[in-house]
């Protein structure tokens, strides 16, 4: 092949190669069977978070309605954390201070030590991190319904005596759309990372 | 005579080599990093801040923090053992649990020196005879 035709080959591959615009959905897709007019057809439907219901931080019921419509970035983490957790506050807070004046954004923090992480000490928490409760939601509640929600956004989250602090779990930020789908996971200990997802929600605050 | 003619002609090399030696001294200073340097941004900038500033009023600064001596000692316990009580700095409580780290004396010095230099305007403040001094004495 001759040096002029790869140059051909190059706008090309931008015709072909992904929309760098266009986020992923991630999780398996359903399927489902659809009766129209009589006619039984096979559709496919995205992979959306289940409900949930905890309490934050003022002792406020927070659930999908809290997120309906909205872009909301999911942490697990705990509050006595010694290890990757302040790191990742520190990284959160970017989001947080980008987004603190835009009603469609919403931050949770699911503590995975419910047990020690009662509403007072996530308030405490709050108050350290110096943001406001109606944008960032530290949530408690039940440590199964926890888990299992820890288990719905793909991400790992473990009691673990020899971890430090007691518990493992993964450091990512997990981006979901309006319609509840992942959208995006990022390594929330990461600066760059989170420079991606800063750019990915401007992305999904785009999409219609 | 003969002597002084030599000096004379060796003379310019003499300042060449003088300049020469200056400039590498001034370029090997300016390009080999702190040696605690790489260790502080990989165990302890996470929690404290690339600069030293901490996270709001979760960790404390390091930055210009008002060290009195009796934390200045424990410096390198808590970096050996991790700390888990409230610690005020400059004004301010702090409760959030530091981890251990896993450096001999040698790096715990470095990284100690290296805070002291960017953080406290101290040159050199301690080694690593220090360093194992102070850990026989943790609780």
């Amino acid at each position: 092949m001759s040096a002029k035709n790869l140059f051909l080959l190059i706008p090309l591959s931008f015709l072909f190669g992904c929309n760098p615009n266009k986020l992923p959905v991630y999780g398996n897709k359903t399927a489902i069977t659809k009766n129209e007019n009589g006619k039984e057809t096979i559709d496919s439907i995205d992979y959306v978070l289940p409900n949930f219901a905890f309490v934050d931080q003022d002792s406020n019921l927070v659930n999908q309605e809290t997120v309906a419509s909205k872009i909301f970035i999911s942490e697990f983490f705990f509050t006595s954390c010694p290890s990757i957790c302040p790191k990742m506050q520190a990284q959160m807070l970017r989001v947080y201070e980008n987004y603190r004046n835009n009603p469609d954004i919403q931050i949770l923090a699911f503590t995975i030590d419910p047990e020690r992480d009662t509403v007072a000490k996530l308030k405490a928490y709050e108050k350290k991190l110096e943001v406001e409760s109606s944008k960032w939601h530290f949530l408690t509640g039940n440590k199964d319904s926890i888990y299992n929600l820890a288990e719905s956004f793909l991400v790992s989250a473990a009691e673990d005596p020899d971890a430090p602090g007691g518990h493992v779990h993964s450091g990512n930020f997990i981006l979901a759309d309006k319609q509840r789908r992942i959208r995006g996971y990022y390594d929330g200990t990461k600066e760059e990372s989170v420079q991606k997802l800063l750019d990915e929600i401007e992305i999904l605050l785009k999409e219609k | 005579m003969k002597l002084n003619k030599l000096l004379r002609l060796l003379a310019p090399f003499a300042i060449i080599g003088i300049i020469i030696v200056f400039v590498l001294n001034f370029i090997t200073h300016a390009s080999i990093q702190h040696p605690g340097k790489s260790t502080y941004h990989s165990k302890c900038a996470q929690c404290h801040g690339d600069n030293g500033e901490g996270i709001k009023t979760l960790t404390p600064p390091l930055f210009k923090a008002d060290l009195p001596i009796q934390q200045f000692d424990s410096l390198a316990c808590w970096i050996k053992y991790g700390m888990n009580h409230p610690i005020k700095v400059n004004g301010i409580v702090y409760d959030q649990p530091m981890y251990p780290n896993e450096l001999d004396e040698i790096q715990t010095a470095n990284v100690i020196n290296f805070m002291c230099q960017e953080f406290w305007e101290k040159d050199t403040c301690i080694n690593s005879i220090w360093v194992k001094e102070k850990w026989k004495t943790c609780l």
